[in-house]
């Protein structure tokens, strides 16, 4: 059944800027890094010596982070603003479905297509390294680490950016909510470790990363719960 | 036009926004009271409105000022408000000027309520010197100046696009960009989007009077691109379908 609510969604995302928006961040941030390999490919390949492969992956991860925060914000937001702007919230749960389906639909939705972003930017990231010559002895635990660890730490956050931009019709708080986590998350090294919007960071850095990317799902899965537990018994208007 | 600011002021009255904005304040609040900081006297407020600046004026404040102009524009797009807004004997210009207006004014509590939270974080660690309010208010108006073509290219996207996301996208799309183009020499002073943070960080070295930005960037890039984005924006409006 989920699948089916699956399918819907993706139906309705047809032709829609959502999926730009999903290929958007990643190739933004890979273009931006091309540009500044570019710029300052001698200074860059000094910088990082003999290990180039790390020195991308960790200029890759520093735009990659913030675009994650605010891309879950936005992406969240769209998806649940398709059923707002045409006031189908009351249609869609009139169907023989339960709000648990209806919830689940958009929640995996974004979750698909931020696992996608996280795919791509993989292979885009990949695609950059050996266009640069890198050695081709890939580190593949490393780029697929980065890669996911900080998706499984964000959960908690589209967990609750999708449960704002469902119950609430004005976008301003959900998005306002996902800016700020933005900015927080930048100041992560300042952060203790209790402290969510420093996991996806914590998840790059090999140390505890799979501790961050744990507590991550953990909490999210908690959120999720919160979020659901709201919404079913939620008036719809 | 005063009849139009008010009829803004009262979609605006009872909106969240007001729960909104002391955000950026607050977060800037807290990091320029936390930091830690290398001297004292003067130099120290310096320091403070420094580090406040960065937290705010880095990325909060051009993605507040597209958040803003999504706000305005929702209570048109939500209801057919366009079609009954342009009915009423007003010029379409005049609503668009309107709604830009109102979204300076919202940037513009926004930088007291920053200048505020600066003074306040300076006062709270017991910093020796008397508040340096011309240096603080000149930052703050400084980066209100440099968010008006963010304004006016956020106001062109609100109005153009339907969802409340997709005029944000766009602005997060320019705006990301700041974290490589602010530690540039060569491309920061030309980069629309990094302006805010230029205008507002205190510098030393270069600077037109008061202002934290040289002339050329403040007449070229700021004017220069307020005025492309504010004419395209009027004419995109003036001309669409409603």
């Amino acid at each position: 059944m989920i699948g089916r609510m699956l399918s819907v969604e993706l139906l309705k995302i047809r032709r829609k800027l959502l999926w730009m928006l999903a290929a958007l961040g990643p190739v933004g941030v890979i273009g931006l890094q091309a540009v500044n390999y570019g710029l300052r490919y001698d200074y860059l390949m000094k910088l990082y010596g003999d290990s180039p492969w790390e020195g991308l992956l960790q200029q890759v991860g520093s735009l990659m982070l913030p675009a994650l925060f605010i891309g879950l914000a936005l992406v969240a937001s769209m998806s649940a603003g398709i059923e707002h702007q045409a006031g189908a919230w009351k249609q869609l749960l009139a169907l023989p479905v339960t709000r648990l389906q209806v919830f689940g639909g958009k929640v995996m939705l974004s979750l698909l297509l931020l696992l996608a972003s996280c795919t791509l930017l993989l292979l885009l990231t990949l695609g950059m390294g050996l266009l640069l010559g890198f050695d081709p002895q890939v580190p593949w635990a490393e780029i697929v680490r980065q890669s996911y660890l900080p998706y499984l730490a964000a959960l908690p956050f589209i967990a609750l950016q999708s449960w704002l931009s469902i119950v609430m019709a004005n976008q301003a708080l959900p998005l306002t909510v996902g800016t700020l986590g933005m900015v927080l998350s930048m100041f992560s090294l300042l952060m203790p470790a209790w402290m969510p919007w420093g996991w996806p960071d914590r998840a790059v850095r090999s140390a505890d990363a799979l501790q961050a990317a744990g507590s991550g799902l953990a909490l999210g899965v908690l959120v999720l719960l919160i979020g659901y537990a709201h919404f079913a018994r939620k008036d719809v208007s | 036009m005063a009849r139009l600011l008010a009829s803004e002021w009262i979609k605006l009255r009872r909106s969240i926004i007001w729960l909104l904005l002391p955000a950026s304040p607050l977060l800037a609040f807290v990091a320029s009271w936390r930091s830690s900081l290398d001297s004292g006297g003067a130099q120290a407020w310096r320091e403070v409105l420094a580090v406040g600046a960065m937290v705010h004026g880095y990325l909060f404040l051009p993605l507040l000022v597209g958040i803003f102009a999504a706000l305005l524009c929702r209570f048109e797009h939500a209801s057919g408000g366009w079609k009954q807004l342009l009915a009423l004997p007003v010029r379409p210009a005049a609503v668009y000027g309107a709604k830009l207006a109102a979204i300076m004014a919202l940037a513009a509590i926004l930088q007291l309520l920053m200048c505020a939270a600066i003074a306040g974080a300076g006062l709270l660690r017991g910093l020796d010197a008397p508040v340096p309010w011309g240096m603080i208010g000149m930052s703050a108006f400084g980066g209100w100046l440099a968010c008006l073509p963010l304004a006016a290219l956020q106001l062109l996207a609100s109005t153009a696009f339907q969802s409340f996301a997709a005029p944000l996208a766009v602005n997060v799309v320019f705006t990301l960009p700041n974290m490589l183009v602010a530690n540039s020499r060569d491309f920061a002073p030309w980069y629309p989007w990094v302006q805010p943070l230029l205008a507002m960080v205190p510098q030393d070295t270069y600077g037109f009077g008061a202002f934290n930005v040289s002339l050329e960037t403040l007449l070229a890039v700021i004017g220069g691109s307020f005025l492309v984005f504010l004419c395209s924006g009027l004419l995109y409006f003036v001309r669409r379908a409603v």
